[in-house]
């Protein structure tokens, strides 16, 4: 799964197929290493995904936030 | 209907035509019941000072010729789900009612309401259905439902009426998912008819940012009329074809517009869509990837240490490999060593019975023949002592023998020796060989 495609969902799918392959005990110690890896890196995605819904309700109105973007816009422009 | 009363006597008007004088009340009893034999019908007119009382809600049903007063009974009007504003033409059906009030109270007319709808709703209704296979033809239905939504957004925007209800909806559901993200309020008429290409503009608006991964569009309970603004053809073509999923709340769960059917879900109340923008309890998901994280530790120390345990066991393996077939090869040798004592003392067992055998048969034979067998042993015994070396070495011969004590009994092996024994009866005397 490229970075581009993954979404909190299907990270966390993904760890969820992980642990039910090493629950099998079927994966060899490499393919274990590296899964275990692999879960890591997508369980430090999920939680950096809660973690930007969770500091705190940020309300915008739309026409402040098209304003800010315009002004960014002509700034790099 | 009551007989006609009494006129009281002696209180009369002098000189009067009219009969009476009646006890007010009797007469307003029969005004109530000649009014309630009018006939049931439905009036249609607008709506004006509607109030709820204790019991019943009252309004004014007017047109350019006349007005009526009308009541209603609360809990009939509150089944409807209606809302009545000045100007809203209605259809009443009920009849006519008068309440003779009494010595504290005062009489009422009204037209007693127990049927209403809103005016003009079936055409809207027409209108609308006409408007729904049209755009179902099309293919606006689809789209939105292909959308990817996400279970988790960052930012989420946010279609309703500034002072609407419906807006304090919304963040009550997101609260109760435990959602805190990005919020992007846009405010838009929801009523009148600049309604659909405010909330249109609006949801395109939302759409050109980035960030916004699912708008809700949101609006509280309202008449078909208030709600017709949501079943505007531009504004379904617009969300039908936004790259963001749009969820409708729109009215309460009875009414349906077209929003509903265009958007990718369509919600009973905006708490519920709120809650379908962001579709995991994030507390509970919090909790959810700290067990995930645990099992996967978990696993993958499990997996090294019973590899590391298998390995050193591994490494033993030789050793203990040796150990145990020395275990075994000794245990053997005891079961050899058990099992040849045993067979020994069988053996011995075995010879003892035999020996006893042979005493036995020796002293059942040694009756009859005893003499002629000590004749015979006597004889043996004889020749036996004629063959003794002894008594031959007593009638002076002597006997050579070597180092190891072995008879000499030719020349040629005593040269060889050269150094023999002579043995006597009565012992032994070196010599030396000097041929």
């Amino acid at each position: 799964m490229s970075s581009g495609e993954r979404t909190y969902e299907s990270a966390v799918a993904r760890i969820e197929e992980i642990i039910r392959r090493l629950d099998s005990g079927d994966a060899g110690l490499r393919e274990t290493l590296d899964l275990v890896k692999e879960g890591r890196d997508l369980v430090e995605y999920c939680a950096a995904e809660l973690d930007a819904v969770s500091s705190g309700l940020d309300e915008l109105r739309l026409e402040e936030l098209v304003a800010r973007l315009e002004r960014a816009g002509t700034e790099a422009g | 209907m009551s007989a006609r009363p009494k006129p009281i006597s002696g209180e009369g008007i002098p000189d009067s035509d009219l009969p009476g004088p009646y006890p007010v009340g009797s007469y307003a009893e029969r005004l109530r019941n000649r009014l309630r034999e009018f006939a049931r019908v439905q009036l249609v007119g607008e709506v004006w000072g509607f109030r709820p009382g204790r019991a019943r809600v009252y309004f004014e049903l007017r047109d350019a010729r006349g007005a009526l007063p009308c009541s209603m009974w609360q809990s009939d009007f509150e089944a409807l789900g209606v809302k009545l504003t000045d100007g809203l033409r209605i259809v009443a059906g009920g009849g006519c009612d008068y309440y003779p009030g009494s010595s504290t109270s005062s009489p009422s007319f009204s037209f007693a309401v127990t049927e209403l709808r809103i005016a003009g709703e079936g055409d809207l209704l027409v209108q609308l259905e006409r408007l729904r296979r049209k755009l179902a033809a099309d293919g606006l239905f689809e789209p939105q439902k292909l959308l990817h939504r996400p279970l988790l957004p960052r930012t989420i925007g946010v279609v309703t009426g500034e002072r609407g209800k419906a807006r304090d909806d919304v963040l009550a559901g997101l609260e109760r998912r435990g959602w805190a993200g990005r919020l992007v309020w846009a405010f838009a008429p929801v009523q009148d008819r600049h309604a659909a290409p405010a909330i249109a503009a609006a949801l395109r608006e939302l759409a050109a940012i980035p960030e916004v991964e699912v708008a809700i569009v949101a609006r509280g309970g309202g008449s078909l009329a208030d709600l017709f603004a949501f079943c505007d053809e531009a504004l379904c073509r617009t969300v039908a074809l936004l790259r963001v999923p749009v969820i409708a709340s729109v009215g309460h769960h009875t009414d349906r517009t077209l929003i509903d059917d265009v958007a990718a879900v369509s919600c009973s109340t905006p708490t519920h869509a709120a809650e379908t923008a962001v579709g995991v309890d994030c507390r509970a998901a919090r909790a959810h990837v700290a067990t995930l994280t645990r099992r996967l530790h978990g696993q993958g120390r499990r997996a090294i240490v019973e590899r590391a345990r298998t390995l050193t066991h591994l490494s033993r393996a030789p050793g203990q490999h040796v150990a145990r077939h020395r275990r075994h090869l000794h245990q053997l040798l005891r079961e050899l060593r058990a099992s040849a004592k045993r067979g020994g003392d069988q053996g011995r067992s075995l010879a003892s019975v035999h020996m006893l055998v042979l005493r036995r048969s020796a002293a059942r034979a040694a009756g009859a023949d005893r003499v002629r067998r000590r004749a015979e042993l006597e004889r043996l015994a004889l020749a036996l002592a004629a063959h003794d070396p002894d008594r031959t070495l007593a009638r002076g011969y002597a006997l050579v023998e070597d180092d190891a004590g072995d008879p000499v009994t030719s020349a040629a092996a005593a040269r060889k020796a050269e150094d023999v024994a002579l043995r006597f009866r009565d012992g032994r005397v070196r010599a030396r060989v000097t041929e």
